[in-house]
């Protein structure tokens, strides 16, 4: 032993336990999503007896701090999830010193990613916790493939099935909620009240998670599983939006073009300074935005293993391959029932096959990292059914996978040169520079929505005055929550006209 | 058979070759593309780009251009496996053993500045052939590679797993005989109390176009140079090491790198941590050469986990980053004299705390087989 203490050789970062007496005392903080997502995830942390808070939304000012206390060249995402974090707790230990900082607070972040950059972030944490003098900070890792992975060490955060299944259902209905909230907000009649209602809307759903019966929450796994996914619980909370939804007034005759942000997976689901707002720099310039919803990442990581599974032909593969499948049903209708509950508003979710094949030619499903071959798939996916007119697809700069997806583009836009694709890379500090990039296709998009709106005008022979009169007649069709079929036209306006041409009796073909 | 001399191949190399020869592919027929050169991205890469990236993917246009373009015997296939993963010696004893996102995608990437206007592959009369290949679990590769080649090789199943079987053992010959090499090197400087130093770097820095042969340059000044890829396994040389850590529980194997990088899914950066543990120990490397090219992603979290572990026993380190496509000569030069004066100056006290820090008994100095031939230096 001796004389292995003459040198003392470095050993990486290690937590201290967070023990289940500490649950009263510590608050496990989180972050990466959007508020809305974080607040219901709260809402199911408080519900499990846990004191957990967000941490406030990425500013301009994280992405500072984080350079200053980490590696050179990291990608913004590591760049401001670490100064973030950073600059929470120095404010922190500003009000309550440092001793307390580390008593009271612990960090909870995805890990396990496989080859990405993303599945390393914590090292820059640490690296960071090192430079704030709080080495002793305590951070965990969870891991986004498992839902029951016990308990962490020293057993203060047990990722047990309620837990899991409640973050996911969490994130489920922050989605499906998101969808509402990006389709409703560019065609809102009265400025500012699809965000009301929003907010409204959450905190509606944080008490549904908050009071999740604990009764349904002990027990078997299989009887916890099966109650999360056949409860009228979390459908009936959304019917209760959908109505609270329903008195938003809406113009859908607002020519806008349709953008579907894609991307890497921290930068399209953020809102905020971190991708220079850019969804709502859209909207104000005059976009309607299709976001990402986090279940389409969700249920890659769940059809991706079917792939490597499949090479090995075991009897007892063939059977973990069908149970992946049944759950990926199972998972599917969770989703769908939640859509259903929204009024079938939300859109539905990419079949995995299918975006596999479409991006087959160009980017192999295999390859992983990041989103794999899923930003490929994802923009023809989106353009073979007229879901948009427009990708913008943000990724950090430096970013590994998203770089050679971006790259794989060139080839399919040699194929489906009328593609309007618009890959902005993100880094942060460089914002003027980006949106001009985007407002470039977008002006194209813009063009080409104002086409399709004319050219349904013209073939419905309806005017804008008649269509206004109809409205007058017929006031529920200018409710947010009013569903118009997808005709095959991209555009909002498009698709209402050919509708309403239809409910008033003209013959028009999709 | 062109095969661009690019990215992982410069570790698996062995494998391709002893792989299509079992296959019935006579030695001449398989080509590879030149070392990278600025040159060669000119002359046949230019205007295929069709993203900036880290300038070891980036150059691979020129590699693809030159076997299209520039070659006397025109090539029939061009082979650019997508590695996923590799048959690394840390397999086992760590989480996973992968190569980096933009090492296995970088074919797709490439391919698309050929395909993107028109099939430059299908106008030069040449079948682009890119298997996805997980050589870090064998057992997959004979499926992998019978579907990808299949048509255009006419191969049989079986056939096809025996020339896998081969390319495995070709690999494996080589890297025994590089690991032998290495220890030769490491029996002669511990003999002579000399010091040595080591490389930690990506496979394809050996490339000259895009390591720039900074170590052949700290070579002519009589240090002898090993590569951490080739550094020797052998059991009692790993237990000298890291015997004692191992009985007090710190790591479970001498390849266990938990103790100082606990996510370990990258094959290339779990071997520079690996690496950097051997350089942090062995007392006779007493500096450390770290290369990363410029935008390197999975270099870059490991930076500081790296030098911290070199520099933990005194020994020094030097790196060489946001290495691209022109060599910086001047500051090669000038660094590397101060590299020679720090490795002249400091070399002996660092071997002697190193050696005092580990038990007796060094194998490398007990042993009875001949000394190799007298090094260079």
């Amino acid at each position: 032993m001796e004389t292995i203490t003459r040198i003392n050789h470095y050993t990486a970062y290690r937590p201290r336990p967070f023990t289940r007496e500490e649950r009263a005392t510590v608050t496990i903080l989180f972050g990466g999503l959007t508020w809305k997502h974080e607040r219901l995830i709260q809402g199911v942390m408080h519900n499990l007896g846990y004191k957990a808070q967000p941490l406030p939304n990425i500013t301009r000012a994280d992405l500072d701090a984080g350079k200053e206390l980490i590696d050179v060249g990291a990608c913004c995402p590591t760049i401001f999830t670490t100064g973030n974090l950073v600059n929470f707790l120095k404010s922190e230990m500003a009000a309550h010193g440092r001793d307390e900082v580390v008593k009271r607070y612990v960090f909870l972040t995805a890990g396990a990613c496989g080859p990405c950059r993303f599945g390393q972030y914590h090292e820059s944490y640490t690296m960071a916790l090192d430079g704030l003098g709080l080495r002793d900070f305590r951070l965990f890792l969870l891991a986004q493939n498992q839902l029951d992975q016990g308990a962490t060490h020293g057993g203060g955060l047990e990722i047990n099935l309620p837990l899991s299944l409640g973050l996911v259902w969490a994130i489920l209905c922050a989605d499906v909620l998101t969808d509402l909230e990006y389709m409703t907000r560019p065609y809102e009649v009265i400025p500012g009240e699809t965000d009301r209602v929003l907010r409204e809307s959450i905190e509606y759903l944080y008490d549904v998670f908050r009071n999740r019966p604990q009764a349904k929450l002990r027990g078997g796994k299989l009887k916890i599983f099966a109650w999360h996914v056949l409860t009228d619980y979390f459908t009936d909370a959304l019917r209760e939006v959908r109505r609270r939804w329903a008195s938003i007034r809406v113009d859908r005759l607002r020519v806008k073009p349709k953008v579907k942000i894609t991307g890497e997976f921290w930068l399209q689901t953020h809102e905020g300074e971190g991708n220079y707002n850019i969804k709502r720099w859209l909207e104000q310039e005059g976009a309607e935005v299709i976001p990402p919803p986090i279940a389409v990442w969700l249920d890659y990581l769940l059809h991706s293993p079917i792939t490597s599974e499949e090479w090995k032909g075991a009897e007892r593969d063939r059977k973990k391959i069908a149970l992946i499948r049944a759950l990926e049903h199972i998972y599917h209708f969770v989703y769908n029932r939640f859509r259903k509950a929204l009024g079938g508003l939300p859109y539905e979710l990419p079949d995995q096959e299918e975006l596999k094949q479409l991006a087959k030619p160009f980017y192999h499903y295999e390859l992983r990292g990041g989103e794999g071959h899923m930003l490929v798939g994802k923009a023809l996916y989106a353009y073979r059914h007229k879901k948009a007119h427009m990708i913008c697809e943000l990724s950090p700069y430096s970013c590994m996978p998203n770089t050679m997806s971006i790259g794989a583009m060139a080839n399919v836009l040699g194929r489906y040169p009328d593609l309007l694709y618009a890959p902005i890379e993100v880094k942060g500090d460089a914002e003027v520079h980006a949106l001009s990039r985007c407002q470039m296709i977008l002006t194209e998009a813009k063009r080409r929505a104002q086409a399709e709106f004319e050219e349904v005008l013209a073939k419905t022979g309806l005017t804008l005055e008649a269509i206004r009169r109809y409205e007058e007649r017929h006031p529920e069709v200018q409710r947010s929550t009013y569903r118009i079929p997808h005709y095959g036209y991209a555009g909002t306006a498009a698709n209402y006209i050919i509708h309403l041409a239809r409910k008033m009796g003209r013959s028009v073909a999709a | 058979m062109g095969i661009p001399k690019v990215l992982n191949i410069w570790s698996t190399h062995q494998f391709w070759v002893g792989f299509l020869t079992a296959l019935g592919i006579a030695p001449e027929n398989i080509v590879f593309s030149s070392d990278t050169s600025e040159e060669q991205y000119r002359e046949y890469g230019k205007g295929r780009g069709t993203v900036d990236c880290c300038y070891p993917v980036k150059c691979m246009s020129g590699h693809y251009g030159e076997l299209i373009f520039g070659q006397k015997k025109k090539i029939d296939i061009l082979l650019s496996p997508m590695i996923y993963s590799l048959p690394s010696f840390l397999r086992g004893h760590v989480l996973d053993t992968l190569t980096c996102t933009r090492v296995m995608a970088g074919p797709e990437n490439i391919k698309a500045g050929f395909l993107k206007e028109r099939d430059v592959f299908a106008e030069n009369g040449i079948r682009y052939v890119s298997p996805f290949v997980s050589l870090g679990e064998p057992q997959k590769v004979p499926k992998q590679l019978y579907l990808a080649l299949k048509d255009v090789l006419d191969l049989s199943e079986d056939e096809t797993a025996r020339a896998v079987e081969a390319g495995y053992r070709a690999l494996e010959a080589f890297n025994q005989k590089m690991r032998q090499k290495s220890r030769e090197i490491l029996t002669w400087c511990a003999r002579h109390d000399h010091p040595c130093i080591l490389v930690l770097a990506r496979p394809y820095h050996m490339d000259p176009g895009i390591g720039h042969e900074i170590e052949a340059e700290l070579q002519a000044h009589g240090f002898p140079i090993l590569w951490m890829q080739y550094f020797p396994i052998d059991d009692d040389l790993m237990q000298w090491l890291f015997g004692e850590e191992i009985r007090a529980g710190r790591i479970k194997s001498p390849f266990d790198i938990s103790d100082v990088w606990p996510s370990s899914y990258s094959s290339n950066t779990n071997e520079i941590l690996w690496g950097a543990k051997v350089a942090a120990r062995f007392p006779w490397i007493t500096c450390v050469l770290r290369f990363s090219s410029y935008e390197c992603g999975m270099d870059q979290p490991t930076y500081t986990p790296t030098q911290k572990i070199v520099e933990a026993s005194g020994t020094l380190y030097f790196k060489f980053g946001d290495l691209d496509a022109t060599k910086p000569a001047g500051s090669i030069k000038i660094r590397v004299e101060t590299i020679v004066h720090y490795v002249g100056k400091y070399s002996p006290d660092i071997i002697r705390r190193k050696l005092a820090a580990l038990p007796p008994g060094c194998p490398l100095l007990e042993e009875t087989t001949p000394e190799s031939a007298p090094l260079a230096a």
